[in-house]
């Protein structure tokens, strides 16, 4: 019987999710200091984004799914401008609120457009899986697990390696000397929002078909993304990525 | 330009409306009957179903009118919460004209207005179906649909019976509702001399079920018997139970058959069956409210509307029998009655209040539900 592997396969994929979400969240705490409480919205947006792209608009998927991820990075600007920019001089507690605020805003607002009946999204994949040595691998799981390890990378080369990752780096320790060294501090928190949005979006997107898409996906995939962030040290980037993972082995074992 | 001054015809529709009102005046002596229906939060779109249920039933009553006069129904809107209910109860208690109400289908809410309904003191027709809102003594209570010892003796009876199935694995939500079910299924299947092999419990809005489907596999049961709270958690579930192999028979509580799980689930749900309080071939008189309904909505009805539509004609047959509104009359004409042929089955209220006793077996053929057999529970 493979009941050990099984869970570990389910788990490691379900905690990418819960990474990925905090991932983005960590990043806004060490660009902005601001603990975004709507970034499991940012989740439940991206992915309502892809139903309408894609089953209300028959635009084909691999086509959606750029433009819903640009639409949430568009987005992230959006939310900062609302929500972030006119407090940022008030202290952290004023913007906590505020994205409380947003977030209860966003999902009664797609509550009122969509109603409460949870929607269908289709994987990444059409076949649903395949069978290794007893281990049965939902083809959704593996999509999560390759997309979430490549954004990873991805997010390593553009902070480590890039003149755009090391500004948005000396912003994020410290913004008053990045300001004295001429880096567009707004700037770089702006694109810290924007590409915290996306990747909750695509967090979501990902997601969606395992979970389905309903207004309240955003507030259980957060809550589990705030866990994680507590559980690797808050503000931590590798810490958040290990919690994530830890969170959900632990989550599925557990229901064992 | 823009000065406004009375023509001939102005003057004669004003006189007209004139003499209309007292007609007006007339249409307030209606028999008022108050609803706590949600019209916001999540349930909105089941408050709507209920809402068009209920206005079905006055469509007929009021071409004969009770009484002599027009049944006229006064919604308040619970926003789908315990304190909401509660809130909206109290704005329909404290009008003294409403001769009996209709209340929520959620057992939480009903528990939560109970006491202001006792201290009111007139008939609430409910559509909540735990078993306890009937035990604790509340007599102004009456249940519209079967409540969930019956639903557990259905599913115990038509998998011993029909499927002669002995080794039951019972998947169920921790809640008060998923616990509830599975110990009356539990009880239900210990009179037939089965005890299940297994009984797996799972968190609402769980995210995975790879442990709960794995466990199923590994009992070695032969079927399998669900009380699933929230459909996306079963179409979460039963994606996962095919996916790992898992294809012994199952027969599950309401929301198997709910279209927002056969939606979310698609094939998932295939060849299972569920019990239901509505059916539409159930019944001459379950085809007769949905061929209406199907007229007046464009839609096919469910147990939302069903319940309502019963309640309206029940409280009109009960105040028409009790040749008054007085609360106590209309309770005894309630409770009295017998053989009462509804859209949800045959009402033969007992002194707890319960109407109905019977469930409707269907499965699910390819997506679509179709009626397999109706079991009413013998006591």
């Amino acid at each position: 019987m493979s009941l050990v592997p099984q869970l570990l396969f389910t788990g490691v994929g379900i905690g990418a999710i819960y990474a990925l979400v905090a991932l983005g969240f960590v990043l806004l705490i060490r660009a902005a200091s601001v603990v975004n409480f709507a970034q499991g919205e940012f989740s439940m947006l991206g992915a309502y984004a892809m139903v309408v792209l894609s089953s209300l608009l028959g635009v084909p998927y691999w086509v959606a799914l750029p433009i819903a991820i640009v639409l949430m990075a568009g987005f992230g600007v959006l939310f900062a401008g609302a929500t972030y920019w006119p407090l940022r001089h008030r202290g952290q507690l004023p913007v906590i609120i505020s994205t409380i605020g947003a977030s209860i805003f966003l999902a009664n607002t797609v509550l009122a457009l969509y109603g409460p009946s949870p929607e269908v999204l289709p994987g990444l994949f059409d076949t649903p899986g395949f069978e290794v040595g007893g281990v049965f691998m939902d083809s959704q799981y593996v999509a999560i697990m390759v997309t979430a390890a490549a954004m990873l990378l991805l997010q390593f080369l553009i902070f480590e390696k890039t003149l755009l990752g090391k500004k948005l780096q000396a912003t994020s320790q410290d913004k008053e000397m990045a300001s004295l060294l001429g880096i567009p501090v707004a700037l770089m928190v702006l694109i810290t929002f924007a590409y915290s949005a996306a990747l909750g979006g695509l967090a979501g997107i990902l997601v969606a078909p395992v979970l389905f898409v309903s207004v309240g996906m955003g507030t259980i995939i957060s809550l589990k993304a705030f866990a994680a962030n507590i559980i690797g040290g808050f503000g931590s980037i590798p810490g958040a990525i290990l919690g994530g993972l830890a969170l959900g082995i632990v989550e599925t074992y557990g229901a064992a | 330009m823009g000065v406004p001054h009375l023509t001939r015809r102005a003057f004669a529709s004003a006189a007209a409306a004139a003499a209309a009102f007292p007609r007006f005046a007339r249409a307030e002596d209606t028999i008022k009957i108050g609803a706590v229906f949600p019209s916001t939060g999540p349930a909105a779109e089941a408050g709507k179903l209920q809402l068009n249920g209920a206005r079905q039933a006055l469509e007929t009553v009021n071409e004969k009118g009770v009484l002599g006069r027009k049944l006229e129904l006064v919604v308040e809107d619970d926003q789908t919460t315990n304190p909401g209910a509660v809130l909206a109860f109290s704005r329909l208690a404290g009008r003294p004209e409403i001769a009996a109400f209709i209340g929520p289908i959620r057992s939480t809410q009903v528990e939560a207005m109970s006491p202001d309904v006792l201290k009111v003191g007139k008939p609430m027709m409910i559509g909540g179906t735990s078993p306890t809102l009937t035990n604790q003594g509340n007599k102004w209570l009456f249940r519209c649909r079967p409540n969930d010892t019956y639903s557990a003796k259905v599913i115990a009876e038509f998998g011993v019976a029909d499927l002669k199935k002995q080794k039951w694995a019972l998947v169920y939500s921790t809640d008060s509702f998923g616990t509830n079910g599975m110990k009356a299924l539990e009880a239900a299947l210990k009179d037939k001399g089965i005890t299940p092999v297994l009984m797996q419990g799972y968190t609402n809005q769980a995210s995975d079920y790879t442990a709960v489907v794995l466990a199923v596999r590994q009992s070695g049961a032969d079927i399998l018997g669900s009380y699933f709270t929230f459909e996306n958690d079963l179409g979460i579930f039963a994606r996962q139970l095919r996916q790992l192999g898992v294809t012994i028979p199952w027969v599950g509580s309401p929301s198997i058959v709910n279209t927002t799980a056969l939606n979310l689930a698609g094939r998932a749900l295939f060849g299972t069956y569920g019990v239901a309080d509505y059916a539409v071939d159930a019944t001459p008189a379950s085809k007769a409210f949905a061929d209406r309904y199907q007229t007046l909505y464009k839609a096919i009805p469910d147990n939302q509307s069903s319940w309502t539509f019963d309640a309206v004609n029940l409280l009109a047959r009960a105040i028409s029998d009790a040749g008054n509104t007085e609360p106590e009359k209309i309770r005894a004409a309630l409770a009295a009655t017998r053989g009462f042929a509804g859209a949800e089955g045959e009402y033969n209220f007992d002194s707890k209040g319960d109407g109905l006793r019977g469930y409707n077996v269907v499965r699910n053929e390819n997506g679509k539900i179709v009626f397999d057999r109706r079991i009413e529970v013998k006591e």
